[in-house]
């Protein structure tokens, strides 16, 4: 069992399962009246790799009486690789980070799907957070951990022909040209 | 065939055929081979990297074909001037207009060489990730107006400085002006004055839409105000070449 | 039917230096013209003027009567220009560059018309020789071919028998004679050679510190040469008009403590000598110059020729020895 600790929230998480099986698990300590969960799509591929994309879809609930406003969704996520564990930087894995609703009325739900572009290898979870100003401490939803595999990005098969390929074509083109330009120059006016 | 079409052929021909413009290639090859070897033996690289890598290149073909387009522009006023044959172009019939368009085709030519150079090593480090046709595409589309800009600007400068030396320089140095922005990155647009330098240099534009479209994946219409300002800059360095070469009092334009 | 070149009173400044202050010039149809001044004279930007490709700050230019700062286009198709350098392109044949060129005149040549150009100036053996390879008198030559490529009528050579041999430069001079006389074209020929220049031009004009200092018939300004004298000045000269009996003696140059003036057909030295002395000119030796082109040209660039006698020494009192 991997233990993480993020922004004083402590969340359980089991080892990686394979993404079809996952199911959607939440996590709402705190906050009563919201709910959150968060699954990934299944139509996404189950063994997903480097470049692969992964959809999830959260869905925020409001149990309370009263409508949640200001209420900030956002997304977080996890590297759970032992000797790897981090928040990643979701800066080139997602345009969706976070969206802000003004007004979530009581026993309403709003649903999204975000994308994320797998850039990495390794094991993640997918975490989506919610919180109003009135009640700062959020309710987390995790996604199961997924793994994605690794892919070479950059073959030597490919970049050994073309960058020491090109440069012999052109310098042979230019060794080529300078002895043709320069044969016979000086030639005698031929009155 | 037109005598801007006649020059462009002529201009362009020169960088393909002549060996001062193959060397220029073979510089540029140079360049981007050295930094694709780099990348060898790295197998940790993740599709980020990679992203970076791509987008790295793509960067690296549009400065390349800057200072090209830059070097071609200074050579095809004030080098010209030097070697005695501006003189005899502008005393053709050909009207001033299409000897600069056509010295632009020129310029756009070699850029087209460029961008073929180019292509391979953006395959060969790209193709295994998911970038590369982004790569391709804006290099093309935000590479082209900056690139040209570059030449036409160097040409107004090779027409207005006396000599082809000094006129280079000055190139050079706009040129590592409007890159600055790249090198001093966030710092610089910690003030207005920097943010809005940033925002109105076409070539710090065009790498930060390359930037956009290869590592983050954004669309190409997210970008289209980066587009117009490139192309903006390319219509203004295109009048100041144009007003460059109208005789003026006091000034000789081929001697 | 208007001249092919003329140029009156043309000051041209070049940043803030004035570079010509007073040339004139004229090209006639079938006239070869030759323009000869000492190096910095303001030949090579008397013809940027004449071309157009600066704006006069006084004076007038007019290529085939128009102004060519406002003449259209095609008009520039009627001049040929060697420039002094043959500002050639060296990947390029021969054939190719020709063609190429007729393209910007707006004449497009084939293959016949290359050949035909090439054999005017006697390269009809190279056409596919890249220029790179070509001699300093084939690139001379491949120049000519390049101003002949539009047929002009007016054709601008500057220095274009440098790096010629003899045998090349007496076939270029020969190609320019023809020119004028069997198709009419107007040759003007900038050259420090003044045996060429006696050899084909039937008129001259001489510049030397940006002003033309005579401009006329060839054999009108070689048969005067007798009638010019230098005179040793010990001041300023006063500035008034002078005229002896009625003919002029015109100033014809100055400088520090000289001045070359011509005398009148009918005008005795003596009796100028004395209207000068009158008019308060401080004369203090008088010298004959030579006469023939050399001797012509030096005196009027404000060079010396080879010393000839003094003619007439003059006292401090102003006697005549």
């Amino acid at each position: 069992m991997i233990r993480i600790v993020l922004h004083g929230i402590v969340l359980a998480a089991s080892a990686a399962v394979p993404l079809a099986s996952a199911a959607p698990r939440a996590c709402d300590p705190t906050a009563a009246q919201l709910a959150v969960t968060v699954t990934p799509d299944p139509r996404g591929p189950t063994a997903p790799r480097m470049g692969d994309r992964l959809a999830f879809r959260w869905m925020v609930v409001n149990h309370g009486a009263s409508a949640a406003t200001g209420m900030i969704v956002w997304l977080t996520l996890l590297r759970v690789d032992t000797g790897h564990e981090q928040a990643v930087d979701l800066e080139d894995w997602s345009t969706d980070k976070a969206v802000l609703v003004d007004n979530l009325a009581s026993n309403n739900i709003i649903r999204r799907t975000w994308t994320l572009r797998l850039i990495s290898s390794g094991t993640y979870r997918v975490l989506v957070g919610v919180a109003t100003p009135d009640v700062p401490v959020p309710t987390v939803a995790a996604s199961e951990a997924f793994t994605v595999a690794p892919k070479l990005v950059v073959e030597s098969i490919r970049v050994l022909p073309v960058a020491l390929g090109i440069p012999f074509t052109l310098g042979i083109l230019l060794a080529f040209r300078l002895v043709r330009g320069h044969a016979g120059t000086g030639t005698e006016d031929a009155d | 065939m037109s005598p801007s079409a006649a020059i462009a052929r002529y201009e362009g021909g020169e960088i393909l055929a002549s060996p001062r413009g193959l060397a220029w290639l073979l510089a540029a090859a140079a360049v981007l081979s050295s930094f694709a070897l780099l990348l060898i033996g790295s197998t940790e690289l993740g599709l980020l990297d990679n992203a970076q890598v791509v987008c790295g290149m793509a960067g690296l073909a549009v400065a390349l074909g800057a200072v090209i387009a830059a070097v071609m522009g200074v050579d095809a006023m004030a080098g010209e001037r030097e070697r005695g044959a501006l003189l005899p172009l502008l005393a053709t019939a050909a009207p001033r207009r299409s000897i600069l368009l056509g010295k632009l085709g020129g310029q756009a030519l070699a850029w087209a060489a460029m961008v073929a150079l180019a292509a391979p090593y953006l395959w060969a480090v790209g193709s295994t990730g998911q970038n590369l046709g982004m790569a391709l595409l804006g290099l093309v589309l935000f590479g082209t107006p900056v690139v040209l800009a570059a030449g036409a600007g160097a040409m107004a400068l090779g027409a207005l400085l006396h000599s082809a030396r000094a006129a280079l320089v000055a190139s050079l140095i706009t040129l590592l002006l409007a890159a600055s922005p790249l090198l001093l990155g966030p710092s610089l647009r910690q003030s207005a004055l920097g943010r809005g330098f940033d925002a109105v240099n076409p070539f710090s534009g065009a790498i930060n839409a390359l930037d956009a479209m290869i590592v983050d994946g954004e669309s190409l219409l997210s970008q289209g105000w980066k587009l117009t300002f490139a192309v903006a800059w390319l219509m203004v360095a295109y009048a100041a070449a144009l007003g460059s070469l109208q005789p003026r009092a006091g000034r000789d334009l081929a001697t | 039917m208007a001249l092919p070149l003329l140029i009156e009173g043309l000051r041209v400044r070049r940043g803030f230096r004035t570079v010509l202050h007073d040339v004139r010039l004229r090209v006639a149809a079938g006239e070869v013209c030759g323009l000869l001044g000492p190096n910095g004279a303001g030949k090579t930007t008397t013809i940027a003027a004449a071309l157009g490709l600066l704006v006069p700050e006084t004076g007038h230019v007019r290529l085939f009567g128009e102004d060519p700062l406002d003449a259209s286009d095609g008009m520039r198709a009627r001049v040929g220009l060697v420039p002094e350098r043959d500002g050639l392109t060296d990947w390029m044949t021969a054939a190719d560059y020709l063609q190429y060129w007729a393209v910007l005149q707006g004449r497009p040549i084939g293959p016949e018309g290359v050949t035909a150009l090439l054999s005017e100036v006697g390269l009809d053996a190279s056409p596919d020789l890249l220029t790179a390879r070509c001699s300093q008198g084939m690139r001379r030559r491949l120049a000519v071919a390049r101003a002949l490529v539009a047929g002009p009528e007016l054709l601008i050579l500057d220095e274009p028998t440098n790096g010629l041999d003899p045998r090349g430069r007496r076939r270029l001079l020969g190609l320019l004679h023809r020119l004028a006389r069997q198709r009419g074209v107007g040759v003007l020929l900038c050259t420090h050679l003044l045996g060429d220049v006696e050899r084909v031009c039937d008129r001259i004009a001489v510049l030397a510190a940006g002003r033309t200092v005579a401009e006329g018939p060839l054999q009108d300004l070689l048969g005067r040469g007798g009638n010019r004298y230098r005179l040793r000045l010990g001041g300023s000269v006063p500035k008034m008009a002078l005229c002896v009996d009625s003919a002029p003696v015109r100033l014809l140059h100055q400088t520090q403590g000289e001045a070359l003036v011509e005398l009148g057909a009918n005008v005795a030295p003596e009796t100028a000598w004395r209207a000068l002395l009158f008019a308060g000119w401080p004369i203090q030796e008088v010298r004959r110059e030579a006469g023939g082109l050399e001797a012509l040209y030096l005196s009027l660039t404000g060079a010396r020729a080879e010393p000839q006698p003094a003619v007439a020494d003059v006292t401090p009192d102003g006697d005549l020895a």
